[in-house]
Formats: structure tokens, C-alpha cells, sequence
């Protein structure tokens, strides 16, 4: 007897695993639907009561939060009390910032925060294991729930929905070690995947040791994982650890903005989709109208640009040294360089000189008879170099120094 | 430790209960084992449908119905969770065909023989679960032995008050 139901249980186990193309043996993700059978018939059992029992209040939970777990009270009282001082002072402050917030607030119309559909749900249960880091909410497919949709509290983000049945949800907590939510460290802008430990702590896995990471930096969701939207809290960096399977590597641990352990109320993320109130989404197409004026004003504008700049003669700077002879087995430029690389400019065509000079191209210089008193200058210190009857320097003419002239 | 003949014990001390509480107490354990961790968080060190396997096997000292009983609760808990099913199905499977086994062959009314037996038993039941997942089935698993340990201390506590009052249930002549 103990061997055939071993047996069968092994052959059961053997069914739900499979070998990936890398060669790892992983579990999978979506249940069989003998698999799923076993699950509706325990969600089936167990909810019931759980459900039963959440709404009584009459539980141990209140029993033990309201009568026994009472530790600290007294002086949670006393800080309490001071708090309250302190914020009433402050309140006095902020009164008048709040009225301007609200004029504001009316001015611009702004209702709604948070732009994403949500439905608030109540966790009823969990697995009951350290291994599985699972619990069930008390909506289900009747309610619009589906799989892999995330699940957010007010704090941060908790896990995503794995498995819905018709009136409860199971949902995957980020402290699983199977989980994976794509993370960014907000200051540093390092991406990693999060999932939990041995001991229910979600950490940020795979990561290059970094100095720039420390104790206090928030942790955000990335947004590449089409789970969780971009931008909503995951928790801030609690230490840092080496990873003991690679030495470059390290572990982030992060301490959860949402009470993992404690889980009330949570909200499911329906739609990832933005919601816009209509006023918005007019506002957006009228945006997009504008834009797409604009692009195509921009657009005639640059091709107006290029047909001038085709029609237009190029610029040559007439001090450029000349083009050397085009070799004969010369690599062509590219299609794309010919316009990028720029054009040698052609030697200047010297106009003949009126009244040539010692000074002017192709005059050859006068042999200087024998340096006598009279004829021999005397250079000065800080004297001009010698110029022509125009103050040009030696060698240049009038028409040198003119502005480059414009080729066809 | 008293230990007597197999058959003589069986014969003497075989324990009878209305079906009713075949019935509902392991849904409750199953029920509480769900829902408690919610209430202590991380402090839910006790695994109380193993409690229940090994009460029932003791006391019934048939290790068919020890098997059955450990079979069907650890499956019930591989439903509820994210794991492959089987997996604890196998590890109480075999608590439970033990607990059967011994309690056939020794006097399980002591308190110190329970308080023993629940944390060996638990210990086991850890290591097959461990064994299954990362041996047999060959996935990767982080494994806290120190809160087998404490699982294994909690589970005891609560068969040492537990078990008295599951007894008061049993169908006397």
C-alpha cells in the first residue's frame, strides 16, 4: 500500500516537471489541468472557512491584537502624545498650504491620482508553508481577476496573481523564491530582478558589486517585466550581501514597503492600460493633432532646406592646400559619404597683377646688390614685418586675402 | 519505554472516533495552518496537518490508514501552495506509515514519547521535502534548517497539548 500510493505520487510529480532547452529541470508555470483539478477542489475545501473566519472577527487574529499582543502599549501611548503635539503644530502651518492646494487642485481640474484600474480585494489565507510564499484574496474570476495581474497595497507592490479560481485568487508574494519582479534602484539606476530567500526577504539578485549601492536607497519596479507598471514602491535596501555562488555578484536584500507578513486589503491591478477621464482623453487627441501639424510643418520645412542646398553653389576657402590627383585605382567614396565628406576646394585662380612687385607670385625675387648704409633697412625691434604698398604680408596679394569666392 | 508485542498493542489500544472527527478535524488543521501564518507572520512554526498525520496514525496503529492519512493531508497542503503536488505528499506519506509503524510497537501515551516522536517525525519530514525537491525533482530551493529546527520544536509543543484533547474525542466502551 505505502508503495503504490509512493509510487503514484512520484509518477504525479514527474508529469509536473519538465526539462528546459538549457537543460534545467523548473516546475511548470501553468498548471495541467489534472493539477488544477487538485487545486479547485482544495480551494474549495479550505476558502470556505477561511473566508468565514475573516469576516467573523472573531478569530484568533483580533483575539491576540486586541487582548493579548499588548506589549508597549503603555509607552507607544506616551509617544503617541507627543506625536499629536508636534502635529498639531505643524497642521497649524500646513492649514494654509493645504487651502492653496486645493485652489489648485480646482484649477487644474485634477481628479484622479493614480491612473490605473484597480479592485480592492481582502487576502483570506495563505499556503501555510515557509516554502511557498502564497495567499489567496477573496476575489476570483467571477470578479475579473486574471492571471499575472499585479497586486499593490497603498505601500508598495505585493506579488502578482498566479492562479484564479471562480470566487478566490491565488497570488505569488515577492518574498517567493520562485517569484521575479524587474526592479530599479532609484538613485543609482541599477536594474535587477527581485524574488525572495530562504527566509522570506525579497532580494534583488544578479547584480555586479557596486560601492554606489546603500543601506536607505528606495527600490522601484522597472517596468520590463509587464507586470508591474514602472514607477511603484518595492521597498528601500536593507544591506547588502555577497553572493555566495559568485564572488562578482551580490544580493540586495530589501526590506518590503507592504507588510508582507500582514496583508489586509490589497489592490489588483485590473487594467495596466492608463484610465483617462474623457476630458483627458480629448485633451490627448487634440495633443496628437497638434503634434502631427507640427511634424509635418517640420517636415516641408526640411525638405525646402535640402532642394535649396542642392541648388545653392558650395563654399571654397581658397588657402585650402590644393586636391592631390584622383589615384587610379582609388577606392569610390560611398553613396553616403559623398555628401558627408567634405569637398576639396579647387586651387585659386590668381588674377594677373597690374603692377607687379618684388613681392607678387611668379616675380622672381631681384638679386639685392651688396648691403650698403643707404639701402641696407635696419629691422627694429617690435617693427611690422614687411608689407606691400597695400600692408598685405609678403607674398599675398589683394586678392588673396579677399573673402573665398563662391564656385559653381 | 514500555515495548511490547505488536499484536498484543494493536488488540489492546486500537482508538475509535466518530467520523465526524475524521472528518473535521483535519479540515481544521488544514483550515489553521492556512490562515494562522497570516495572523503571526513569520512566527507560524508549527505545521499542524503533520500533527494531525501522526496523532491519528499513533492512534490507530494501522499503518494503511497512518499512509492514507499522511498521504491525503500532504496533499491537500501541496494544493494550497505553489509548489508540484506531491511533494509533501510523499514526506507525510512516509510520517505517517511510520508513526503507524511505532506506535504498534511502543507506548505512545507518554508525553515524553510524544514530544520525541513529533519532533523526529518532523525533522523527517523535512528532510524528505528537501530531499524530493532538490534531489529528486532536481529544482533550486533555499533551504533554513534552523527553521526546520524551530518548526520541529513548535509542531511538538502543540502535539503535547494538542493530543490530550483529541483523546477526550475518542469513542470509549
Amino acid at each position: 500500500m505505502l508503495l503504490v500510493i509512493l509510487v503514484a505520487q512520484i509518477v504525479g510529480l514527474a508529469v509536473q516537471v519538465r526539462r528546459t532547452d538549457a537543460g534545467r529541470v523548473t516546475l511548470d508555470p501553468q498548471d495541467g489541468p489534472g493539477v488544477r483539478l487538485i487545486r479547485l477542489w482544495a480551494d474549495a475545501l479550505v476558502t470556505p472557512p477561511e473566508r468565514l473566519m475573516h469576516s467573523s472577527k472573531l478569530g484568533f487574529g483580533s483575539l491576540w491584537q486586541d487582548y493579548l499582543d499588548l506589549r508597549h502599549v503603555r509607552q507607544q501611548n506616551q509617544d503617541l502624545e507627543k506625536t499629536i503635539d508636534r502635529l498639531r503644530l505643524e497642521q497649524a502651518e500646513l492649514l494654509e498650504d493645504a487651502h492653496q492646494g486645493q485652489r489648485l487642485q480646482a484649477l487644474m481640474g485634477f481628479q484622479e491620482k493614480y491612473i490605473y484600474k484597480t479592485l480592492a480585494a481582502q487576502a483570506i489565507g495563505s499556503s501555510g508553508s515557509d516554502q511557498s510564499r502564497v495567499f489567496y484574496l477573496d476575489k476570483g474570476a467571477a470578479d475579473g481577476l486574471e492571471r499575472d495581474m499585479a497586486v499593490i497595497t497603498a505601500d508598495g507592490i505585493v506579488g502578482k496573481v498566479r492562479d484564479v479560481f471562480p470566487h478566490t485568487a491565488q497570488v505569488l508574494a515577492i518574498n517567493d523564491q520562485t517569484s521575479g519582479a524587474g526592479v530599479i534602484l532609484e538613485t543609482t539606476r541599477i536594474r535587477g530582478i527581485l524574488r525572495g530567500n530562504a527566509a522570506g526577504q525579497p532580494q534583488i539578485v544578479g547584480i555586479m558589486a557596486d560601492q554606489r549601492i546603500q543601506p536607505g536607497e528606495k527600490v522601484l519596479t522597472a517596468g520590463g517585466d509587464q507586470i508591474f507598471p514602472r514607477g511603484l514602491p518595492v521597498g528601500v535596501v536593507e544591506k547588502v550581501v555577497r553572493d555566495p555562488d559568485r564572488d562578482s555578484f551580490i544580493d540586495v536584500i530589501v526590506k518590503p514597503a507592504a507588510h508582507l507578513d500582514r496583508l489586509d486589503e490589497v489592490l489588483v491591478i485590473t487594467s495596466a492600460l492608463p484610465r483617462f477621464s474623457p476630458e483627458q482623453q480629448q485633451d490627448m487627441a487634440t495633443s496628437d493633432a497638434l503634434k502631427g501639424a507640427e511634424a509635418a510643418t517640420i517636415k516641408e520645412q526640411q525638405k525646402a532646406s535640402e532642394l535649396m542646398a542642392e541648388r545653392l553653389p558650395g563654399l571654397t576657402d581658397p588657402n585650402a592646400p590644393p586636391a592631390p590627383a584622383a589615384q587610379p585605382g582609388a577606392t569610390p567614396p560611398a553613396p553616403g559619404q559623398e555628401q558627408a565628406a567634405p569637398a576639396t576646394p579647387p586651387a585659386p585662380k590668381l588674377m594677373h597683377t597690374q603692377h607687379p612687385d618684388r613681392f607678387s607670385p611668379g616675380t622672381a625675387p631681384e638679386a639685392l646688390p651688396e648691403a650698403t648704409d643707404e639701402v641696407k633697412p635696419k629691422p627694429r625691434q617690435g617693427a611690422k614685418s614687411p608689407q606691400n604698398k597695400e600692408g598685405l604680408a609678403p607674398g599675398v596679394t589683394s586678392k588673396q586675402t579677399a573673402k573665398p569666392r563662391r564656385t559653381p | 519505554m514500555s515495548v511490547l508485542g505488536a499484536d498484543f498493542r494493536r488488540d489492546l489500544e486500537i482508538r475509535r472516533y466518530p467520523l465526524l472527527v475524521y472528518a473535521l478535524v483535519p479540515l481544521a488543521a488544514l483550515v489553521l495552518q492556512a490562515w494562522l501564518p497570516r495572523v503571526l507572520g513569520r512566527y507560524a512554526w508549527f505545521d499542524l496537518p503533520l500533527v494531525i498525520t501522526v496523532y491519528f496514525a499513533l492512534g490507530r496503529r494501522s499503518p494503511i490508514q497512518g499512509t492514507i492519512m499522511g498521504a491525503a493531508m500532504g496533499l491537500f497542503e501541496d494544493a494550497l501552495s505553489n509548489h508540484a503536488i506531491g511533494v509533501n505528499g510523499i514526506a507525510k506519506t512516509v510520517v505517517g506509515f511510520l508513526a503507524a509503524s511505532v506506535g504498534v510497537r511502543i507506548d505512545v501515551e507518554n508525553h515524553t514519547i510524544r514530544l520525541i516522536l513529533n519532533f523526529l517525525l518532523s525533522l523527517l519530514s523535512s528532510a524528505i521535502f528537501v530531499f524530493i525537491y532538490r534531489i529528486l525533482l532536481g529544482l533550486d530551493l533555499e533551504w533554513s534548517w534552523i527553521t526546520e529546527l524551530l518548526k520541529a520544536v513548535g509542531n511538538s509543543i502543540i502535539a503535547l497539548v494538542l493530543f490530550p484533547l483529541l483523546d477526550r474525542l475518542q469513542i470509549r466502551d
